[in-house]
């Protein structure tokens, strides 16, 4: 199948939107057999495609609108996996890029599983939906102090910090973290999310920006960095 | 009524002659054993290390004392070896755990330190075996450590995710005959935690028990296996429930119906505001199984069937009916369209709530006593009538929870029975 640039472009979306990996992916099943994310991604650079159209007409266009159905409800946690697999495949094409600085990135999003707390997929999926609408996403992983916040802010001035937990036991942790952080680096805006986390929460421990899903994170990102 | 007729009054949408109430029965309805030392101090119970009934989420030991003064009606009884493969019963030793409280462990529950001083469990105690779960210095219990093999599709095979669903030994009937033996004329009502009835639990896919899990155990994987790999999982929920249909077979003939109910199946279903999946999705690749085991112990036996599924569930619970669940845990009232009033208009009549008697990630936990007492009383009210509810809180009793908030909810779950049913 040859299609033009634009075409293209939206096939990629597609793809991501509806987390078709690859062609020897079987999901989903609509379009077994057919090219996904990863070759239409790498055909699109080999016939010239400038790279910022691949991600910001392709990758990005494509998680928003799972990220939007994510919010309404309309797809859940398997799906949004599978769109992000797609975007990450699709994303290594463009890494070259990154490095050379031919692809700007919006900014940088440090993220951590709070200190105590080994529950990753809440922060796995806000990750992928913020790396997804294109920024640098850092993912200092789980079990994350204050400390280690602090150095990878140090080493990514400007950044965006966010923390995920799940347990009533250790998002008390995200207090001392956010007022660690705040405490080092005033300007640093911190997002916070996970299940027993709360817009009353957020207020209470001064952090800047609370959202009960991935999209939010997003729109608030792209809302500071326009 | 004694206990156990209340239970069953009130799981057979019978009023009781008060709530009946559970802490402790099953590894979704515990208390943590940081909070149970703090209960027993309160209460004046002889001050002694708590033990540590089941290690993964750190639950302590609710023992006959306890038991009286939280006026529980359930007891609940544990597989011979606990989640990571340990035998827990038999003998027992002191551990003292990050937050400084002496606990007792069983003796082949071993640990080792990672270099950042974390602890690490190790399936069996075989600590020559690679961890199967952590607990960082800055937590209170357990999680499972990702132990995953890169998946190359084209050899998945489906016995590789079975390794952990085996018949059950003979060994283990002797002793569930005697856990029967121990309790069967206490006049409390039994629910028994079998094990292996699961579908896709999403704390057992790690496969914390074996100590070189094969086929799909990360969680990202295992979640993307129910859409992008369905065959193999129908698959494999087919196979585990033929074990599992053996297995209640075997036990059915050990216990008989001397116990009242019994956990099917931990699996989570609900997010905070959604489902992990979509409706079609649940009845194509759970439903079918659910109904094969529930089908079966409804033929065979007068035993109740108990689901845990936290978060926002609503949508699933016409479902859950339909696959023959009687009873439904832990009612997280918090969560998006889990109105208890709701819940207990549209479905109360159909299917038991076990839980819901007070939200855990709000109210308890960081709740004023007076915000406890409320909420309480208001679930009391709203779900306790015409029986169909068995009070427990929304999911185990966490460390943090405050002492006096326990007891404002004691308190006030005592004085509700007191009041309306005297």
């Amino acid at each position: 199948m040859i299609l033009n640039m634009e075409a293209l472009l939206k096939r990629i979306a597609h793809c991501v939107e509806f987390g078709k990996i690859n062609e020897a992916s079987p999901y989903p099943p609509d379009m077994k057999g057919q090219p996904g994310a990863d070759e239409l991604t790498r055909q699109a650079i080999d016939k010239g495609a400038d790279p910022d159209d691949v991600l910001k007409k392709g990758l990005v266009v494509g998680m928003e609108k799972i990220g939007i159905k994510f919010r309404e409800n309309k797809v859940f946690v398997p799906q949004v996996l599978m769109s992000a697999k797609a975007m990450s495949i699709a994303m290594e094409h463009l890494k070259p890029f990154f490095q050379s600085g031919d692809v700007q990135r919006k900014g940088v999003f440090v993220i951590g599983t709070v200190a105590g707390d080994l529950h990753d997929i809440g922060k796995n999926l806000v990750s992928m939906m913020v790396e997804g609408s294109g920024y640098e996403v850092v993912d200092l992983g789980t079990d994350v102090s204050s400390q280690k916040f602090i150095d990878a802010v140090k080493g990514h001035p400007g950044c965006f910090v966010g923390l995920s937990a799940l347990l009533t036991t250790t998002m008390v942790n995200m207090e001392k973290i956010v007022n660690d952080i705040k405490t080092a680096l005033p300007d640093t805006k911190i997002l916070i999310g996970g299940a027993p986390v709360s817009e009353e929460f957020k207020e209470k421990i001064s952090a800047d920006f609370y959202s009960p899903d991935p999209q939010g994170a997003v729109d608030y990102l792209n809302s500071v960095v326009a | 009524m004694n206990s156990r007729e209340r239970v069953l009054a009130a799981l057979n949408h019978q009023q009781p002659d008060r709530i009946p109430v559970d802490f402790g029965a099953t590894p979704v309805t515990g208390i943590h054993v940081l909070a149970i030392e703090n209960l027993r101090k309160y209460f004046g119970l002889e001050e002694r290390p708590v033990r540590v009934v089941e290690p993964y989420q750190m639950l302590g030991e609710i023992d006959d004392e306890l038991m009286d003064v939280l006026g529980v009606d359930v007891i609940g009884l544990c597989p011979s070896n606990n989640m990571f493969g340990i035998k827990n019963h038999g003998e027992w030793k002191e551990f003292k755990t990050f937050w400084g409280q002496t606990v007792l462990v069983p003796k082949d529950f071993n640990t080792t330190t990672d270099d950042h001083g974390n602890l690490l469990i190790h399936p069996e105690g075989d600590t020559s075996a690679a961890a199967s779960a952590k607990m960082p210095k800055a937590s209170f219990f357990f999680d499972a450590l990702i132990r995953q093999e890169p998946i190359d599709d084209s050899k998945l095979n489906v016995e590789d995710n079975l390794e952990e669903f085996t018949p059950i030994s003979d060994e283990d009937l002797d002793y569930w005959k005697n856990e029967i033996h121990r309790v069967k004329n206490t006049g409390k009502a039994i629910i028994a935690n079998m094990g292996g009835t699961a579908f896709g639990d999403i704390a057992l896919v790690p496969g914390l028990n074996l100590k070189d899990p094969k086929g799909i155990r990360d969680i990202a994987e295992w979640y993307m296996s129910i859409i992008m790999r369905p065959d193999y999982v129908k698959e494999l929920f087919e196979k585990q429930s033929e074990v599992a249909i053996g297995n209640l077979t075997k036990f059915y003939a050990t216990v008989g119906n001397q116990i009242d109910a019994i956990f099917i199946c931990g699996t989570d279903f609900g997010t905070q505001d959604s489902q992990f999946c979509g409706i079609d999705t649940l009845r194509e690749m759970y439903l079918p199984y659910y109904k094969k085991l529930n089908d079966w112990i409804h033929k065979h036996t007068t035993w109740k069937t108990f689901k845990h599924s936290c978060g926002a569930i609503e949508p699933f619970l016409q479902s859950f009916i339909d696959a023959g669940f009687d009873i439904i845990n832990p009612v997280q009232i918090n969560a998006n369209g889990m109105d208890p009033q709701h819940l207990k208009d549209t479905y109360g009549d159909r299917i038991a709530f076990w839980g819901g008697g007070v939200d855990t990630q709000k109210v308890l936990a960081f709740g004023t006593p007076d915000d406890v007492k409320k909420q309480v009383f208001s679930e009391c009210e709203i779900l306790s009538k015409k029986g169909g509810f068995v009070f427990n809180t929304v999911h185990n009793i966490q460390a943090n929870v405050p002492t006096e908030n326990m007891i404002a909810m004691l308190d006030t779950l005592r004085n509700y029975n007191q009041r309306q049913f005297t």
